[in-house]
Parts: C-alpha cells; sequence; structure tokens
C-alpha cells in the first residue's frame, strides 16, 4: 500500500475525469473492490447523491454507489499509519464495518486511544457524502445547539399576552411561542373565553408589544361564539387606540390602520372538527397550511378532551392517537415557532370515599404538554388561575376576571371608593367579600 | 365524514381491496393505525404512505372558514340566529335569547318551572318571524310524562291573544309541535340518532328534550362499579348527536335536567368540586352542610353551552339564573309564572 495521498491514477492518462460516465466510473469502482488498491477520489460528488431520490428513498443509482463506498477499503482512508495496521490485524477491511462501532467500542477492541478512535471515525464519516442512518428518514428538526443559543433565542422568543397582567407574570410574559400550552379547568369557568381571547390577542402588531401573527382555531365543542370574539376584537382595538393616543410616533399609529375588526376576524382561521377523525386528518394537514399561510404564531384546539371521551373502548388506540397527536402539534410549534394551546376538561377521580377534581384524558396525558394552566374557582367564587407545570417559571396562583371586554385582571377597588350596595349580582358580591378581608 | 368510504376518495381499487383485507375500511379506520402499521398494510414506502394519508386526511378534513366569513353569515340573518325568549332582561343578557347551533339546558329543583319553560318556547317557535318567532316545528321528547297540551295552549291564548283569537290559529299551532314519548336511556338515543329526516321534511327549528336526567338516573346508578363510566359515555354521546343536529341544522335544542343533593362533609373542598355553574345554593338559596348541584356531573356540565337555573325563592317568588354562557355573564332574574306562562319581575331582577 502506497503512502502517498494520491498515487498514480490508475485509469491512466488524464487526472481530471469529471466527464466520466457514472456507470463507468461504478464499473471501475466496483472491479478495484477487491484488489485492495488505492482508487481516486471523485473530485466532485457525483449528482446521483443529490439526485432523483430523497433521504428516504434514495435513487438506485445512488445506492449502488453508497453501496460502493461502504465497501471501500481501509487504506483509501487517510488515517495514520499506526491506527490502519491496527485496524487490519482487528480484521477490519471495509468502511461499512467499522461504523457499525461505537468510539468506545472501537478503542477497546483494537487497542487505540479513544480519541483515536474518535478520529478515525470521523474521518471515515466525512468521506461519505450521505447520511449513514441507512436511509432512516432524515430529521430536519434534529440540529444540534448549545444552551447560549437556545439562551439567545429564548430572549428573543415572543410572547403572546392575555391582557391579565397578573397571569403574563406568573408566565414569564404571556403564553410562550414554540411550546405547548394545555389550560384545564372546571366547565363554565372561561377556557373557552382565555382562547379567544388569544385569539385576539396574537395579532397585536409589534410595536405595541405582540407578535402580530395570525391563529388557527380547531374546535371540537362548538363553543366558539363569533359575536363574542367580535367583542373581544372591538374591546383590543380600542385599548391599542387609548396607547396610541399617548405615544405620538408615527409608527404606532400606521400600525393601528390595519388593525381592525374586519383584519382580526379575517385572520382567525376556524375549523369545525366533529369527531376525532376530523381532528386527526386536520392535524396531518396543518403543515401544508402553515406553509401557505406563514404568519400563522398560534394554534388553538379547543377541547381536545371531548371526541376522546366517548366512543373509545380500546384506551390503549387512545392513547397511541392522543400520543400522536400531541407529536405533530408539538413538532409544529417548534418547526414553524409557533404557540400551540389545548383546552382539557376536568373528570371527577373517585379515590377511597372522596372525590376530587383532575385533569381528564389520564396521567400519561399529563406528560405532553409543556406547560400547565388550570383554571378553577375558590371560596368567593373569584376566578384562579394556577400554573401548574412550567420548565421555566415556578408554580403561583393569580386571580383574574372575565369582563365584556374580556379576560383581564381583577379589579380591586380603592378603599377610597363609595361602599357597594350588596346586591343580587355575585360578581359584585364577590367583590365584597374580597374587601372585607 | 369520517365514516367515508375509501373506495369514494379516489384511491385505487387494488389499494382499497387490500386495505379492507385488513377491515381498513373508512377513513376512521385508516387515519387510527400509525405509519409502520399502514407501510405493512399497504406495501408502499414511507413516502408512499405519507401521501396516502395526505389524500385521506384531504377528504374528511374539515372546511376552513375565517372569524369574518362566519361573522358575515350570522349578521346575514339575525332572526334565525337566536331565539327571543320574551322575557326581555334575560334576553338582552344573552344577546338575543336562546341561540342556535349549541345546547342550552335548564336545569332546577322540581316544580319551579322548567316544563313551563319548554312549553312556552314551543309556542314561541311556531310565532312567524315577524313576531319573534321561527315559523317553525317544535320536537319535543318527553321522558317524564309531563306535558300537557291544554296547558300549551292555555299559554299561548294568555300570551298572545291578539294573534291566537280563532281557533283555527291555535290548532295549527299545536299540530307543529310533535311529541315523542321515550322512557329509556336507549330509546331517546336511537330516536335522536332518527331524528334528521323529521328534521328535514317538517322544516323543524326546536328540539327540546324533557328530561334528560330523569332516564338517566332511573338507569345508571352512580354507587355501581363501573356505571359511571359508562353513564358519561352515554352523556357524552348524546351530547355530541345533540351538538350535530344544532349545528347542522342550525335549530335550538334546549334539555332539561334534574338537581341532586351533594352531601360533603368539608365545606372548604366543596369550592374545589362545584363551579358556580353548578352550585345553586349560592344564588340566595340555603347553604348548608349539604350543597345542590345540577345533576348528571361534570362530563355533562362540560357538554353544555349554555346553562340557566330556575329556583324557589319564596311561595311565589322565583329566580333564574345564568350560570353558564359563553356570551352574558352571572346574572339573576326574578319571574313568577302565570297564565301566561313564565313573566319576569323587573323591579328587582338585575
Amino acid at each position: 500500500m502506497g503512502t502517498s495521498r494520491f498515487p498514480p491514477s490508475i485509469w491512466g492518462g488524464d487526472r481530471k475525469r469529471s466527464a466520466e460516465p457514472l456507470s463507468q466510473l461504478l464499473l471501475r469502482l466496483m472491479s478495484l473492490r477487491g484488489r485492495g488498491l488505492w482508487f481516486r477520489r471523485p473530485e466532485r460528488i457525483p449528482d446521483a447523491w443529490a439526485g432523483s431520490g430523497s433521504p428516504t428513498s434514495p435513487s438506485p443509482r445512488a445506492v449502488e454507489l453508497l453501496f460502493a463506498a461502504m465497501q471501500r477499503h481501509l487504506g483509501s482512508y487517510p488515517l495514520s499509519p499506526g491506527v490502519r495496521v491496527k485496524l487490519v490485524s482487528a480484521g477490519f477491511q471495509t468502511a461499512e464495518e467499522l461504523l457499525e462501532l461505537k468510539p468506545s467500542e472501537l478503542s477497546r477492541e483494537v487497542g487505540i486511544s479513544k480519541e483515536e478512535a474518535l478520529e478515525t471515525l470521523q474521518i471515515i464519516k466525512r468521506e461519505c457524502p450521505v447520511d449513514l442512518s441507512r436511509f432512516a428518514s432524515v430529521s430536519i428538526s434534529g440540529k444540534k445547539y448549545t444552551a447560549l443559543e437556545l439562551l439567545e433565542q429564548e430572549h428573543t422568543q415572543g410572547f403572546i399576552i392575555t391582557f391579565c397582567s397578573a397571569l403574563d407574570n406568573i408566565m414569564g410574559g404571556g403564553i410562550p411561542l414554540t411550546k405547548t400550552t394545555e389550560i384545564c379547568g372546571a366547565p363554565g369557568v372561561g377556557k373557552t373565553q382565555l382562547c379567544m381571547q388569544l385569539a385576539v390577542d396574537v395579532q397585536i402588531p409589534e410595536c405595541f408589544g405582540g407578535v402580530a401573527g395570525e391563529a388557527i382555531f380547531l374546535d371540537t365543542e362548538g363553543s366558539f361564539m363569533v359575536d363574542r370574539v367580535a367583542d373581544l376584537a372591538t374591546a383590543c382595538v380600542q385599548h391599542l387606540h387609548l396607547i396610541a393616543g399617548s405615544h405620538l410616533e408615527e409608527e404606532h399609529q400606521k400600525a393601528l390602520e390595519n388593525f381592525s375588526l374586519e383584519s382580526i376576524l379575517s385572520h382567525i382561521y376556524y375549523f369545525r372538527c366533529h369527531n376525532y377523525t376530523e381532528l386527526l386528518a386536520q392535524v396531518h394537514l396543518l403543515p401544508d397550511f402553515l406553509l401557505e399561510h406563514s404568519k400563522v404564531q398560534l394554534i388553538i384546539v379547543d377541547g381536545i378532551a371531548f371526541p376522546f371521551r366517548h366512543d373509545f373502548d380500546d384506551l390503549s388506540l387512545r392513547t397511541r392517537l392522543l400520543n400522536g397527536l400531541a407529536q405533530q402539534l408539538i413538532s409544529m410549534a417548534n418547526n414553524h415557532k409557533l404557540a400551540v394551546i389545548w383546552t382539557n376538561q376536568m373528570t371527577t377521580k373517585i379515590d377511597k370515599n372522596q372525590s376530587m377534581l383532575v385533569p381528564a384524558l389520564g396521567e400519561s396525558w399529563g406528560h405532553a404538554a409543556t406547560i400547565r394552566l388550570i383554571l378553577h374557582w375558590d371560596q368567593k367564587q373569584s376566578r384562579l388561575a394556577t400554573l401548574h407545570k412550567s420548565p421555566s417559571q415556578k408554580e403561583a396562583t393569580v386571580l383574574f376576571d372575565i369582563t365584556a371586554q374580556g379576560f383581564r385582571d381583577v379589579v380591586v377597588p380603592s378603599p377610597l371608593s363609595p361602599p357597594v350596595e350588596p346586591s343580587g349580582n355575585p360578581r359584585k358580591r364577590s367583590r365584597d367579600g374580597r374587601e372585607e378581608e | 365524514m369520517a365514516t367515508k368510504k375509501l373506495t369514494r376518495i379516489g384511491l385505487s381499487q387494488d389499494l382499497c381491496d387490500r386495505l379492507s383485507r385488513h377491515q381498513v375500511v373508512t377513513c376512521q379506520d385508516f387515519l387510527c393505525l400509525s405509519p409502520l402499521e399502514l407501510m405493512k398494510v399497504t406495501g408502499q414506502s414511507y413516502q408512499g404512505v405519507s401521501e396516502l394519508l395526505y389524500v385521506v386526511s384531504r377528504a374528511c378534513a374539515p372546511q376552513m372558514q375565517t372569524a369574518y366569513e362566519m361573522k358575515l353569515e350570522k349578521s346575514g340573518g339575525p332572526s334565525s340566529a337566536f331565539l327571543a325568549t320574551t322575557l326581555i332582561s334575560l334576553d338582552e343578557a344573552l344577546h338575543g335569547g336562546v341561540a342556535c347551533g349549541s345546547l342550552t339546558e335548564i336545569t332546577g329543583p322540581s316544580g319551579c318551572g322548567k316544563t313551563q319553560f319548554c312549553m312556552m318556547m314551543s309556542v314561541l317557535a311556531t310565532l312567524p318571524t315577524g313576531m319573534g318567532g321561527l315559523e317553525g316545528a317544535v320536537i319535543y321528547i318527553d321522558t317524564e310524562s309531563a306535558f300537557s297540551a291544554e296547558r300549551l295552549i292555555r299559554i299561548a291564548e294568555f300570551r298572545f291573544p291578539s294573534f291566537f283569537n280563532t281557533e283555527e290559529k291555535l290548532l295549527s299551532m299545536s299540530s307543529k309541535i310533535h311529541l315523542y314519548k321515550e322512557l329509556t336511556c336507549n330509546e331517546v338515543l336511537k330516536r335522536i340518532e332518527s331524528l334528521e329526516e323529521e328534521i328535514i321534511s317538517n322544516r323543524v327549528k326546536l328540539l327540546i328534550i324533557d328530561s334528560v336526567a330523569s332516564v338517566v338516573r332511573k338507569e345508571f346508578d352512580t354507587q355501581l362499579q363501573g356505571n359511571m363510566r359508562e353513564r358519561s359515555n352515554f352523556l357524552a354521546r348524546e351530547a355530541s348527536l345533540l351538538k350535530y343536529l344544532a349545528e347542522e341544522f342550525s335549530i335550538i335544542v334546549i334539555l332539561t335536567n334534574q338537581i341532586t343533593t351533594h352531601l360533603s362533609r368539608d365545606l372548604t373542598t366543596q369550592a374545589d368540586l362545584v363551579s358556580p355553574a353548578d352550585d345553586l345554593s349560592l344564588w340566595g338559596g340555603t347553604s348548608g352542610s349539604s350543597c345542590v348541584t345540577a345533576a348528571l356531573g361534570n362530563t355533562w356540565s362540560h357538554c353544555v353551552n349554555t346553562r340557566l337555573i330556575l329556583q324557589n325563592l319564596e311561595s311565589k317568588r322565583r329566580q333564574i339564573v345564568i350560570a353558564k354562557s359563553p356570551l352574558a355573564p352571572f346574572s339573576i332574574f326574578n319571574y313568577t309564572i302565570e297564565e301566561a306562562g313564565l313573566v319576569l319581575q323587573d323591579a328587582e331582577g338585575d
């Protein structure tokens, strides 16, 4: 075996053979296989690699060439001679055999140090132009990050505000993008109201602190009320006009020109799914929809529990379908940098003669969402929101209120205001109760 | 749409035969399999299976509408979106009345006027649109045999004396109300499943089930193991059928429910268990160591979209409470029951 990297051309004659037809090149490669001779690496990666196939179903030509590369003799790689000798004496002949091993195993078997083993494997992998994971599907999102890069990303990441500043604070700014959030709650506590509010808030222009995105609403329960959304949108527009009035900058006024009731409603894309099949089908089709509508920053599934809670005798099928759904939503959140929210119901769990309310769909479903928000009542009939699970914020509970304008903070009346007459309205009653505390 | 057969969506006959050998006949069956199973069953590569999934999903996915389009649709026909109850403050709070396309529940203790309310709404639905009605027929599923035709006529006469001045009009109104007596859960479910044809042929605009709770509570004893689950399943199925009917045909669905006493020893956990949507003891009633809630449990509370609670305060005074509504805040109105049905008393109402 020669030690020079570029032995005399075995094809003889001109070295620059870039115009060699691939079939002939292949024949030569195959014929040289068994002879243990050097052969010249093609200077240009043949187009067949990038040809008609995809990583998951490569074209036949690419398969042949890959096979050829795998069968390439070890001697043809630029390895250090000592290592090469040891590899050969251990019985390794071709690249294929080496790549099945991990660096630690290689170093043990051959008798070289771990760094040398890693270097060897890297050299061999570098020579091969196609991902050698045996045509397994190449994941686009399987990129590697350092924590520093992620930190930078997180700092610039947007949040969707909820208009309840207490809730936004405990969540670190609002509903985060690229993450999945679950909202659980008893009936009537305000889950759909929060979803409708967020569908409006995601469209707030950037100069007001929003993300200027659009929203997709997948409704399984039929609780989406257009009139209510119109009310919320009008209130939001008015609120922003007030803010813009106090800022004399041009850009605020200009941004508001496009932010009207009509434009808000036109950018909420609504799908009514009557059963779980339609939900599954629509989620399959969402990636294509997102390609067409690239400004979508929020996907809401209102009522992920409802279609799965009846008609299912086979619980393992249900778990599998739910997990698949969650995986697809998570991957969409990551790839398209949007926020995904789903609402869950509460169910009664009977445990040793004591019954309590727990989120529906079982224990395993609790792992699906990254962030879990539970909405509930307290004794004085005020509404509370508890951040139950979050990777970066600590558990906390705040009060919130739902007014005619939508999801808001609870307004604690100042002590100077005249005492409110107790009347039949329980909302007023509860405020009194808190004042007395 | 979910049960659409695969043969109809444009897949090759060959492929359909192959799939049917593995009992995959409808879109639903197809989408329930994982990609690996699909590859085995169809014999295609991953790429091929992804394409097939796309085709099948396309065939049964719902249509998209923007919220703006929905709003335009609604404002095109405002009268058909709600049925005004003619209890004016209640209608104002509910932004028009009882909403189309969603489930409304009336619940309360016995004898406070639920069936009266239902009969009143039946009369209102048959009125011409000029008078605030829907000019349509009514389907009334009665499980307690509480419907009284004579009372219906009296309500009509006293409420709209100028309109129902001839006997002919009264008779034509009562002929538009189709009554079904069902006494078991299964019969009720079967009846709901078969309603589609009636709704289309008779131009039905209002569906009343009085009451949902009585049949369910007769047959499912929640103390027994497993019954709780079966009951929830049954109710969820019923709710999804009703929601489908309500939305597909844009009709009003009114359901009645009963109440139950929730005996709990620990008052502090009460609030966790029971939301104001369920808890009747808050609304001026007596509170004690037991709390009174709407029957049928948590699952059912999730299924209904609007909940109105009727209560007795004292001998003649009663209250109607909006306990759960996507459009209205909590509100209380006082009413009495008179010849003409329910009548609001504006003096002390909200």
